[in-house]
């Protein structure tokens, strides 16, 4: 395959393994050893006191980040189970957008149980199912230690979205960013569909300069463009009527075959004189709509609008914000409650969206172009983001993804469980008990299955500079105790009751990260052959 | 029991990726080593008495300069790292405008240290969250210790904010003479926000034009706004009083017609009509503006040679060519409106008088070698111009950042009202003060502290070295004078103590009129530790070659 055969050595290594009559077995331990490495690799990174990893691109593009799913994703791994892992996270990422460094960490876990098993001489299969098993028994533990959240409880989603934030490089603005972050996500639930949510009603804008401090979230829309004042055109917009137009204010382009033929003198007079009809009929009619505020879109073909348009558009005093990207006109539309308008002659004032000001603010180095006071505003938000420099910037964007998807969670699946762990230790006790029921190879199974989990305590004590074996054996006291609440607390060093503590995460994030983990170790299990194909 | 550092060594032949990768200690020592290079380079550049560097770019053009930022930015640094650093500067830059080298140079002691703490293993986690810690408390302490209002200090404060800040750089020698110019310059750029009622001092409404010849202190400010270009034909009158200002962002050059029509002509007097016609529309277009009063015709596009005649004859200025930038200041200062184009809204052409602007007089003089045309006593808001002379391009260049430096430490001063005394002395107070904070508190964030504590003495060690002075005499002295203000209350005035570079002694520094504003230290702070922070988290690096599609 492609990816074993950009790395020449490791090639003839493998090449030489196919021709070996033991082949399967070692096809399984390559297999594993590489989607291991992965999971090492991420390692470091879980849990609030992770470290994070620098990403030096050919290009010399740098990006810092502590999100599992994008540090696979930036470092092209080339081996084809190793590859799996990557993908596993990307739909952890899908389904739950958080925890996608404990899934791959998991799944490693996993993996190496699996390897003992194997070496053991428990069939493939055997394995594959019985952690099957085991994995629908682990959802249901944790279904049965789930506390059931209500929308309404604003206080208990804000705890959801900072334990998300807490181990990213913004952790110290989450004062800030949770509750923007749970805003958001309640002010774009629609009342009739409770359980639908678009994150793309939820437009995040970076700007840089100022610092995180500074981001605000804006009841209204924010264009990442100036106002186009070339002509001294308005900035600024009271009882505005907006019109979002997907049509050129420019001349007309001839086709390249033909030309328009000047012949005579008076003919170019004409022709400038055209010009200047053309786009004043254009104007005139934008303006007897009623519209004070035009959105263009972006053209490809030619200038969506020239100067002599900004010019005629800034004497009949309408604001002009261009470059409109053809994938924001669906968002920009059902945020103002307009329509996109495609051809001048549909100019009518009821297609027009109204808000009470539109004005261009500076920020930071640049301006955006803020619309607030919509009327009948539509299920949508903006969030204002600011950092002082791209790293960080970038790094609050992805951290704040990752707080609205644990509250999108939140949303589809209602329950909270507590972090610090303690679920995947209670998750351990409970397999651990029930693996005593069973007979057989089953049993051997369950048993590694829920050892496998305390690779979470285990790396979050580590990657806090606790002793992990100590905490570790005192969680598994302390579950034993019946105390399943009690959880790793990274700030204070010790071992508390994570509900007190707030420290508590979506239900769905950790269910879907033990299934889709889990999955991928099934499928790993039960590939016996690479066959390269050209 | 701590998570061992480069214990994943050994995992790299395993997992397969396109690229290099380093984790754990090595990737630490690696970001600091490349961290302390860049501060090396800069760090005999800080201070009074710190040195310029001459950077040669290879198509062989020269910059001399003392100014971080701009060493920094001209290094091309390749380490991600390093360049994390490289962007500090510039955001210092940006957000202060001083004490980018110190920024630096703190940035890079702070990891350095914090480096040295993993190796004796302290977990990274525990240096930050202590190194956190250590920043908010030092940015209250400067608030509520060091800071001092400006209204209790007197007028002198302004002139000797811009002292300090120029007197690192090249214009340091004749500091008296600039640091007047500076504040001359910002105080009369004061404007007062139509918005808020905020008053801003905007440092881009200041000219700063270059000239050779004459020497540094032939510099001065003129009064208005100067551009650096001469009037477009010899015929203009010099000098028009009560000028009103036509400011075009158009073409008044033969009109041609667009893309898409083609000329086509049977008839040789056809093609002399088209000509003349050609010319008329830009003829017609120039008549109109001067029917409409204009006497001072600014442009950014070209005037034809034959369409400068129309101008003469009317006894009129035009310039062709005027900076965008310095067209749109204009245009602001005297109230006119920049015009694109003569459309009105019948679909005909014409030119609004309201359109114009006013200026009491503009003239074009001879300054230096070069005409320049000045735009004086301007109707709405003032814009000043100030003009550096100098023997050479690199001293002109290197000045120009140093007035750029002061003019922003004064707008600072301005704006926050706020000084501290420099010299090292915030920093003094600050490895004191922090020092005995870290050991009121029982856990590993301590030594984190300490760390950072004694961190802060980098600067002022620096200005110590760098002016051949006793370091350890200096420091030990200016310790034990802030440990005195902050322990005793009779003495709280040492804690304005601090270096005296060309003496070599320690000595009250506000009495001296060594001033920076208190937020250029506190962003300075904030800025390093968190750049610090940010390297710190680092335990992985990796480099991904190229693709394959981009090496065939």
């Amino acid at each position: 395959m492609a990816g074993t055969s950009s790395k020449p050595p490791v090639q003839k290594k493998t090449n030489e393994l196919y021709r070996e009559s033991a082949r399967k077995k070692d096809v399984r331990t390559t297999n594993i050893e590489a989607a291991k490495a992965v999971a090492d690799a991420v390692r470091t990174s879980l849990g609030p006191r992770g470290m994070d990893k620098m990403v030096a691109s050919p290009n010399g593009e740098v990006i810092i980040t502590n999100d599992g799913a994008t540090i696979l994703q930036k470092m092209t791994v080339t081996q084809p189970a190793a590859k799996m892992l990557v993908e596993l996270s990307k739909s952890q990422d899908v389904v739950a957008g958080d925890g996608t460094t404990s899934v791959v960490v998991i799944c490693g876990a996993l993996l190496k149980k699996a390897q003992e098993l194997l070496d053991k001489g428990v069939h493939p299969t055997v394995i594959s199912d019985s952690f099957n098993k085991a994995a629908q028994k682990a959802c249901e533990v944790l279904e049965s230690v789930a506390i059931p959240v209500d929308l309404e409880d604003r206080e208990a989603l804000l705890k959801a979205a900072t334990t998300s934030l807490s181990s990213k490089v913004v952790s110290q603005y989450s004062s800030l960013l949770s509750p923007m972050a749970v805003d958001a996500v309640l002010k774009v639930i629609d009342p009739e569909r409770p359980n639908l949510l678009d994150l793309n009603d939820i437009r995040v804008i970076t700007k840089a300069g100022g610092t995180v401090d500074d981001s605000e979230m804006v009841d209204g829309i924010v264009f990442d463009q100036k106002a186009a004042k070339a002509a001294g055109g308005p900035g600024r917009m009271e009882n505005a009527k907006i019109g979002l137009i997907q049509f050129c204010i420019s001349p007309p382009k001839s086709d390249l075959e033909n030309n328009v033929i000047v012949s005579d003198y008076t003919q170019m007079d004409r022709v400038y004189k055209e010009e200047r009809n053309y786009i004043l009929g254009i104007v005139k009619k934008i303006k007897a709509s009623g519209c004070n505020v035009l959105l263009i879109q972006k053209s490809i073909l030619r200038d969506a609008v020239t100067d002599l348009a900004l010019h005629y558009l800034a004497k009949a005093k309408i604001m002009v914000v261009r470059d409109i990207e053809r994938s924001e006109i669906e968002f920009i539309s059902k945020t103002l409650n307009c329509l996109p308008i495609a051809h001048v002659d549909h100019m009518k004032p009821e297609k027009l969206g109204t808000a009470e000001l539109v004005e261009e603010v500076e920020v930071g180095k640049g301006r955006v172009v803020k619309v607030t006071g919509i009327v009948s505003k539509g299920r949508t938000t903006t969030v204002l983001l600011r950092g002082s420099n791209k790293l960080v910037l970038e790094e609050a964007d992805r951290s704040l993804h990752d707080a609205l998807c644990v509250i999108r969670c939140l949303v589809n699946k209602r329950f909270l469980i507590t972090g610090g762990s303690s679920p995947e230790t209670e998750i351990f006790y409970q397999l651990s008990q029930w693996s005593k029921t069973l007979m057989g190879m089953e049993s051997y199974c369950v048993r590694a299955f829920a050892e496998a989990l305390e690779v979470v305590p285990y790396t979050l004590s580590e990657n806090a500079g606790l002793n992990p074996i100590q905490m570790v054996t005192e969680l598994r006291k302390l579950h034993a105790q019946g105390q399943k609440y009690a959880g790793i607390n990274v700030k204070k060093g010790c071992i508390t009751n994570m509900l007190e503590e707030n420290v508590v995460q979506p239900l769905l994030v950790t269910t879907s990260a033990i299934t889709l983990a889990t999955e991928t170790v099934r499928m790993i299990m039960k590939i016996d052959d690479i066959v390269p194909t050209r | 029991m701590l998570a061992q550092p480069g214990q994943q060594g050994g995992n790299n032949a395993r997992l397969q990726i396109q690229g290099e990768r380093q984790s754990g200690q090595d990737v630490r020592t690696q970001n600091a080593l490349a961290v302390s290079a860049i501060a090396n380079i800069v760090k005999t550049s800080l201070g009074p008495v710190g040195l310029d560097k001459m950077l040669v770019d290879d198509v062989g053009e020269v910059t001399v300069t003392n100014d971080g930022a701009t060493i920094l930015k001209l290094l091309e640094v390749e380490h991600p790292a390093a360049k994390i650093l490289v962007e500090l500067a510039e955001l210092q830059d940006a957000e202060v405008g001083d004490g980018t080298t110190s920024v630096v140079i703190l940035a890079a002691e702070l990891l350095k240290r914090a480096n040295e703490l993993v190796k004796n293993q302290i977990h990274p986690t525990n240096i930050i969250s202590g190194y956190r810690l250590a920043m908010r408390e030092a940015c209250k302490f400067i608030d509520a210790h060091m800071a001092i209002k400006t209204e209790t200090l007197g007028k002198e404060t302004l002139i000797n904010c811009a002292k300090t800040a120029m007197s690192s750089k090249i214009v340091g020698s004749d500091d008296d003479f600039f640091a007047q110019l500076v504040v001359d310059a910002m105080l009369s750029v004061k404007t007062i926000s139509e918005l808020n009622g905020n008053v801003l001092y905007p440092v881009q409404s200041i000219n700063v034009l270059k000239a050779h010849g004459k020497s540094a202190r032939e510099s001065c400010l003129l009064n208005g706004y100067a551009l650096n270009l001469a009037r477009a034909a010899q015929g203009m009158p010099r000098r028009v009083q009560q000028a009103k200002i036509a400011c075009l962002d158009m073409n008044l050059m033969k009109a041609r017609m667009m893309m898409g029509v083609q000329v086509l002509v049977s008839d040789p007097k056809e093609l002399e009509k088209i000509r003349e016609r050609e010319f008329d529309i830009t003829s017609e277009r120039i008549k109109m503006i001067l029917a409409a009063g204009a006497n001072v015709i600014l442009t950014t596009k070209g005037i034809d040679d034959t369409a400068l005649k129309y101008f003469v004859e009317a006894g009129a200025i035009a310039c062709r060519r005027v900076p965008k930038d310095d067209l749109k200041r204009i245009a602001k200062s005297t109230g006119a409106t920049v015009i694109v184009s003569m459309a009105d809204m019948e679909g005909n052409e014409t030119f609004d008088p309201s359109a114009l602007g006013y200026a009491e007089e503009v003239v074009e003089e001879r300054v230096a070698d070069d005409n320049m045309v000045m735009v004086k006593g301007s109707k709405l808001a003032r814009a000043t111009t100030m003009l550096l002379r100098g023997a050479n391009d690199y001293m002109l260049d290197e000045m120009d950042r140093a007035i750029h430096d002061s003019l922003c430490v004064v707008k600072r001063v301005l704006e926050s009202g706020k000084v501290v005394a420099g010299g090292g002395a915030v920093e003094a107070a600050l490895s004191v003060f922090l020092e005995n904070f870290a050991t009121t508190l029982g856990s590993r964030e301590q030594l984190a502290i300490g760390e950072f504590a004694n961190s802060a003495l980098v600067l002022p060690k620096t200005l110590a070295v760098n002016a051949a002075k006793d370091a350890t005499e200096l420091i030990a002295a200016l310790r034990a004078f802030h440990y005195k203000a902050q322990t005793s209350p009779d003495c709280k005035h040492m804690a304005q103590f601090g270096l005296d570079l060309v003496e070599g002694k320690v000595r009250n520094n506000v009495e001296a009129g060594v001033l920076e504003p208190s937020m250029s230290k506190v962003k300075m702070i904030q800025f390093a530790t968190e750049a610090a922070i940010t390297i710190l988290r680092i335990d992985d690096l990796i480099r991904l070659q190229p693709s394959q599609d981009d090496q065939e």
